[in-house]
């Protein structure tokens, strides 16, 4: 049988070699403060910034409206931000902090941005904010919902242009007290966004006098059958459901729901994910009668929503989502901030968006509240039919 | 009580699409040691010509030129897997190279399709629901149950009834053997691997007014295929029956009697099989024969 | 050989490829002649090149060889059960994630202290190989593989739930790891010495095994179960040893991984890394202990640095290097050394079928 090998000799010399060459780079890694050698100096020269988006795994969709956003700013204002010519490097988050640290990594000490956005996983963000907190560069959450994020381990150096978790589904919560006469079942998918989103709805919905029939999670990722829980939501005798679910979940759950006979009978309430984009172009008809609460529809009725779903419907041949929103928002985010910044230094930009003020976005204007997170009107959406089409039909504002 | 029987209802009809997908996988694995994990991408290409074929209120004949088209593309890429598979008699190189065209098939549909979910409609006359036990069910879940159960009188009959059958038992038991006595098994192979990945892509449409399609889905489809191959014992027709059966009701009455512990159901059912019985409950040598 | 195919589903096997058992690799390493000196010097010249990276490389490519160090220290682990005692694993993850666990709830609750924390993810890893392994070692090969599978999910789904280590956000705000009490590494390079030493060791320790009395029964139970509990071995204590053995090297994998990233989410103990993991080793060429290193570090490159660059279209690069791994390096990266060992390679599998038959 022999010994089992262990060492071979010049194969493993030159297949290390040939890897360290691979990844390229050279200069000592010994310095305290990764990457933050090159500052770029004054404003003016072009500036480089790191777009990192999920481009495979379950997130891709989302990654894609996001840089998509992004993108139609950067092509509506010449390729420029604050005046300055801009060096997009993207980078691909994939699914969570095992593909996005290191990518955002890369981005920082060896693509030197000056600035990262995008994000999409929660995990990854949390995962990021020490090595963003430490090597003194700005990252721009465009969408991971954490409420820790902005919370319990909030950065100077952390700014998000998206939302909170709790916040979206607290903005829900008065309303549906108000609207539905019995109890409310509360459902989601079992990991931490969703039971964020739950509890968020829950603090304000029983405040507001609301009672909850029931709460239930779902094996995250792994349901694909909803039938057992929509039976035991029957069983309950709620006379509404408040569900979080997005991507593949959201589609089974909201075409269930009405194949075994709920839709109609039992009103289906959620914060505005259940039926964005992709998932609403699945369920189609499927969802209408569905209420939602968003920071976003493509349906508001603003001057500035209409011109940016026309140049967006122009640039990706599909309506906008909320996605794209945020990352056509975090684009204008820097926009201000580089106009205003006396540098690239990653301190000179974070005084630059302690300022940028009032963001003019198709959502409505919005800024960074004390904690650096987006401070934002919510709306009460209905989906409708349009025409075959279903779209989010903005009901009201929630406050 | 009502709304559990209900829930083995449901469990019948996602037995049933298990026991098309996960029949292939069994036969290949039981006469050539295969493990191909490229099944969950034939699926998912099957689910992908529904996506493309039947549109929003389609009729019946789409929904069948689909399952016709599916089995055709499947068979196809099965008869490519048996060929590349014989590349190696190494078995975890023949897993590598499933698993690598798995990634790349997988790859191709995203780039074709795009990384969005998509729904497939249920036939017209069939998308509706009906009062079982005083809840509403969809009729469509309703023809799933008689397709499996018509699937499982057709292989009972092909397998254990005819002559074919039982060279394909007979290889499962002993391919030299088979050889030995002139007959091309290499022949049998391809087209037992072909059938099976035909049937696993046939599966993707049906399964596709209940799943939809998406990336990522034939990772879950396969992982559910392979633990209920591995129940049901590995080559074994009537062990893949038992365990897709199995494993649809611990889905949907185990999660609707046990709700809390839904995410450890299948692979607590699986461990428990496998230290109780490790060869599965039914394995080939018994279960292929009659 | 019979006995294991037919315990597994009753199969009397053909000769041409059936009569080794389901996944069982036929590989012995290539390269096992050199002699015992020239071993030595090639071991401290690879470990001497290594060491001299962080003085060339910018902080990037350091920390991307540190990941794939630590990676490596979970694939030697898996090699371990898979290559050597022929048991296909797809639990690894969970006892790298617990690992990785302990050492950033140590990291952040008692001590800065890398060696203390690496100590813990060892206990740990081996601590929860042990309580689960005995569901596992009883069976063999495609049955392990689900077993093991069926192990690590549930562990994952353990994690990603638990609000007390962090659920799906996983656990973050571990401080710097220090050293003998010493100031706070922060630098790439010094994070990457650290897991270089530790992981040089863990290579060392498990070469050691391999090549012990325990490493040759170990083998003996890979080629031949019957023959071994013939000659009054008892395989399945020895397999519940190696799975426990195998579970602290992950555990240090896992504790080092998180060193370097001082964080650690569900992700981390995921179907996704343990795949990885086992498809590093057949890459690498099963039974080797170098060549699935090299995988582990080729299949990291492309997930990581390639991916990212090509639009995501990683997988789609992954799937096309396993295809090739198959048609162009049989023997996998190991198999890449001289034609003298590769013949003795076949021979030796070839006389291990004979016997097997």
């Amino acid at each position: 049988m022999g010994v089992v090998s262990v060492f071979s000799p010049t194969r493993t010399i030159a297949g290390l070699a040939v890897g360290a060459m691979l990844l390229t780079g050279c200069g000592s890694s010994l310095d305290e403060s990764s990457g933050s050698k090159a500052e770029g100096g004054k404003s003016g020269g072009a500036v480089k910034i790191g777009l990192l988006v999920p481009l495979s795994g379950v997130y891709a969709p989302i990654g894609e409206d996001l840089r998509a956003g992004f993108q139609l700013y950067l092509d509506q204002h010449d390729g420029k931000l604050g005046g300055r010519e801009v060096d997009l490097k993207t980078a691909d988050e994939g699914e969570g902090p095992q593909t996005g640290v290191p990518a955002a990594q890369k981005l920082v000490t060896q693509d030197q941005v000056s600035a990262v956005a995008g994000v999409v996983n929660s995990a990854t963000a949390l995962g990021l904010r020490d090595f963003f907190d430490e090597s003194k560069k700005p990252l721009l959450i465009a969408n991971a919902g954490a409420d820790d994020i902005t919370g319990a381990r909030k950065s100077q150096y952390v700014w998000r242009t998206s939302f909170s978790n709790g916040d979206v589904s607290a903005a829900l919560g008065p309303a549906v007290a108000e609207e539905v006469k019995g109890k409310v079942y509360l459902i989601a998918a079992d990991y931490a966004a969703g039971k964020e989103m739950v509890a968020g709805f829950r603090k304000t919905f029983e405040a507001a006098g609301g009672k909850v029939a029931g709460e239930k999670y779902t094996p995250f990722g792994k349901t694909q059958d909803f039938q057992p829980y929509l039976s035991a939501i029957r069983k309950s005798g709620a006379d509404a459901v408040f569900a979080f679910y997005a991507g593949a979940e959201a589609v089974n759950f909201v075409k269930q729901y009405k194949q075994f006979g709920l839709s109609g009978k039992t009103s289906l309430y959620g914060t505005g994910f259940l039926t964005e984009g992709g998932a609403l172009a699945a369920q189609g008809t499927a969802a209408v009668g569905v209420k939602t609460s968003l920071h976003y529809s493509t349906e508001l009725d603003s001057a500035s929503n209409k011109k940016f779903v026309d140049a967006y419907q122009n640039a990706a041949k599909k309506p906008p989502t909320v996605y794209a929103v945020q990352g056509y928002d975090t684009a204008a985010v820097l926009d201000k901030a580089l106009a205003e910044a006396s540098g690239d230094s990653g301190d000179a930009l974070v005084k630059a968006l302690a300022k940028v003020g009032s963001i003019d976005s198709p959502r409505g204007a919005w800024k960074f509240d004390s904690d650096q997170n987006a401070e934002q009107q919510f709306y009460l959406r209905e989906v409708k039919s349009s025409g075959g089409t279903a779209v989010n039909s903005v009901v009201g504002e929630l406050d | 009580m009502a709304t559990h029987l209900v829930s083995v209802l449901n469990g019948l009809a996602m037995g049933s699409l298990l026991f098309a997908i996960a029949l292939g996988l069994s036969l290949v694995f039981g006469m050539m040691d295969v493990l191909n994990l490229a099944h969950g991408a034939v699926y998912l290409v099957g689910a992908y010509v529904a996506v493309a074929l039947v549109s929003d209120g389609a009729g019946v004949a789409a929904f069948v030129l689909a399952v016709l088209a599916a089995a055709a593309a499947g068979a196809v890429l099965g008869a490519l897997l048996a060929a590349l598979t014989r590349a190696t008699t190494h078995h975890l190189d023949q897993a590598l190279l499933t698993l690598g065209v798995a990634l790349v098939v997988a790859e191709a549909l995203s780039l074709a399709f795009g990384n969005d979910v998509h729904s497939i409609a249920a036939p017209e006359p069939v998308g509706g629901g009906v009062t079982v036990l005083g809840e509403t069910y969809p009729v469509y879940r309703l023809l799933v149950i008689g397709f499996g159960v018509v699937l499982a009188v057709a292989v009972y009959v092909l397998v254990e009834r005819s002559p074919l059958g039982s060279v394909i038992r007979a290889t499962v038991a002993d391919r030299a053997m088979v050889a030995a006595l002139g007959i091309n098994t290499g022949r049998v192979l391809v087209g037992v691997f072909a059938a099976g990945a035909a049937l696993a892509a046939v599966g993707g449409v049906l399964a596709g007014p209940i799943l939809g399609a998406q990336p990522g889905l034939d990772e879950k489809v396969l992982l559910l295929a392979l633990v209920v191959v591995v129940i049901g014992g590995l080559g074994s027709v009537r062990g893949a029956l038992l365990g897709a059966v199995l494993i649809g009701q611990v889905q949907a009455l185990g999660t609707a009697l046990l709700p809390e512990y839904a995410s450890f159901l299948v692979f607590g059912a699986m461990a428990l099989v496998l230290l109780l019985r490790p060869a599965g409950l039914l394995p080939a040598r018994t279960g292929v024969h009659a | 050989m019979k006995a294991e195919a037919e315990a597994m589903r009753g199969d009397t096997g053909a000769p041409q490829d059936t009569t080794t058992s389901v996944l069982e690799p036929l590989r012995s390493g290539p390269g096992a002649y050199l002699p015992g000196r020239r071993r030595a010097v090639v071991a401290v010249a690879v470990v001497a090149l290594l060491a001299a990276a962080p003085l060339v490389l910018s902080p990037y490519p350091v920390s991307a060889m540190t990941r794939m160090l630590a990676f490596a220290v979970l694939v030697i682990g898996v090699d371990l059960l898979t290559g050597v005692t022929g048991l296909p694993s797809l639990g690894q993850a969970a006892y790298f994630g617990v690992g990785a666990y302990t050492a950033v709830l140590v990291g952040v609750h008692i001590t800065p202290d890398a060696m203390v924390q690496a100590l813990a993810g060892l206990v740990m890893g081996l601590v929860a190989a042990a309580v689960t392994g005995w569901v596992a070692v009883r069976a063999r090969g495609i049955v392990f593989l689900m077993l093991t599978l069926a192990i690590g999910e549930s562990v994952h789904q353990v994690a990603d739930t638990w609000s007390a280590v962090g659920g799906s956000n996983g656990l973050a705000g571990m401080p710097p790891i220090s050293l003998f009490g010493g100031p706070s590494l922060l630098a790439a390079g010094f994070v990457y010495w650290w897991v270089l030493a530790v992981a040089a060791l863990v290579f060392a320790a498990v070469a050691l095994v391999v090549s012990s009395p325990y490493g040759r029964t170990l083998r003996g139970i890979r080629d031949n179960e019957a023959r071994m509990r013939a000659l009054g071995y008892r395989p399945a204590l020895a397999r519940y040893g190696v799975f426990c053995l195998a579970g602290a090297v992950a555990g240090v994998g896992g504790a080092l991984w998180a060193q370097q990233a001082r964080f650690v989410s569900p992700g981390d103990m995921g179907f996704e890394v343990a795949a990885l993991a086992l498809l590093s080793v057949v890459i690498g060429g099963a039974g080797s202990l170098w060549g699935p290193c090299l995988g582990a570090a080729l299949v990291l490159f492309v997930r990581d640095s390639l991916s990212a660059s090509i639009g995501g279209h990683g997988p789609l690069v992954l799937g096309a290097v396993f295809i090739a791994v198959v048609f162009l390096m049989p023997r996998g990266l190991a198999g890449l050394t001289g034609t003298r060992a590769r013949l003795r390679n076949l021979t030796s599998a070839r006389r291990r079928k004979e016997n097997a038959s």
